[in-house]
């Protein structure tokens, strides 16, 4: 019985620290803050299943990021034919950021943008500019190449780019 | 960083060429007061990804509640169980259905009837005892 308590609070340890950086992934595909949350939620009720095997992982955060992004494309997947999003932008940021951004709506362009980058580019924009993950981790989570990851990676920085100066231009005119 | 690193160190990051700690430096460049005219434009990117990065889940993560399996529960929920089967049992059988009260009741009515009847026949039966006794004494005669 000791030996099951110990289990839980290991699992805990293990697991809730990836809590935050599962959500904002979660909520790049999502985007929608609650639906970000049922999938954190459901992804660790997963990981609680399947709590044995979680130590047979090298790396359980990898593990458990490739388990949300699955279960991500799954719901978009299945919500694709009713189209509904519901989007609430809500960013809880420190005093000194929150200056910056009202100095800088671009800020809110550039969420617009990176939402409608294709997944796959979403997924690696997250896991390198926002979660800073080395390449080579990044295409083992999302069971691809180091070049296909960089590619991917160089078009999604310039989509942003090139819609943010073009906005940027217009602002100018 | 001086702005004139900065150009390179941008064209590299378009191109996926930067290391994370490139890219931190850039980062860091956004973020200060110090960005170059030329660079504005890129600033909304920058700063966007560091309000990415502090974003935070606010809901708790819920588990179900880990069960603790004794071995006296596994006994005391057979316990219910036989004890729970045995009380319904039990009052089943005390129990009568309207069909059944019903001829109880009939079978007590006519046992009452039958009761009375067999009163009445032993009645009759003690006058044929006394009409015995008029034979009998009638046979003294008639010898």
């Amino acid at each position: 019985m000791a030996e099951l308590v110990m289990d839980q609070k290991e699992f805990l340890h293990t697991v809730l620290p990836f809590k935050d950086r599962l959500y904002r992934i979660a909520k790049r595909l999502l985007v929608s803050k609650d639906e970000a949350e049922d999938a954190v939620q459901e992804v660790f009720l997963k990981l609680w299943r399947g709590k044995q095997n979680i130590k047979k992982y090298r790396s359980p955060e990898a593990f458990a990021i490739t388990m949300t992004k699955n279960y991500c494309l799954d719901r978009l997947k299945s919500k694709q034919a009713g189209n509904m999003k519901i989007v609430h932008t809500n960013y809880q940021t420190s005093e000194n950021l929150e200056k910056k951004i009202e100095a800088n709506d671009g800020v809110a362009l550039v969420f617009k943008i990176m939402e409608n980058l294709p997944e796959q580019q979403r997924m690696i924009l997250q896991l390198r500019d926002v979660e800073e993950f080395e390449f080579t981790e990044i295409a083992k989570m999302l069971d691809s190449s180091e070049t296909a990851i960089r590619v991917g990676l160089s078009r999604a920085r310039k989509t942003v780019r090139e819609q943010l100066i073009k906005k940027h231009n217009y602002g100018i005119c | 960083m001086e702005s004139a690193n900065i150009t390179p160190l941008l064209e590299a990051y378009f191109e996926g060429e930067t290391t994370l700690a490139q890219e931190k430096i850039l980062r860091a460049y956004f973020a200060s007061d110090q960005v170059a005219s030329e660079h504005a434009a890129y600033s909304p990117l920058f700063i966007g990804l560091q309000v990415a990065k502090e974003e935070t889940m606010v809901q708790t993560i819920t588990f179900p509640k880990q069960v603790k399996s004794r071995w006296w529960m596994g006994i005391a929920a057979s316990a219910v169980i036989v004890l729970s089967v045995s009380a319904y049992v039990y009052n089943d059988s005390n129990k009568l259905t309207v069909e059944e009260q019903e001829a109880l009741l009939a079978f007590n009515q006519s046992k009452e009837a039958l009761f009375l009847l067999s009163k009445n026949l032993n009645k009759g039966s003690s006058a044929l005892g006394n009409l015995n006794e008029f034979t009998n004494t009638t046979n003294k005669y008639f010898k």
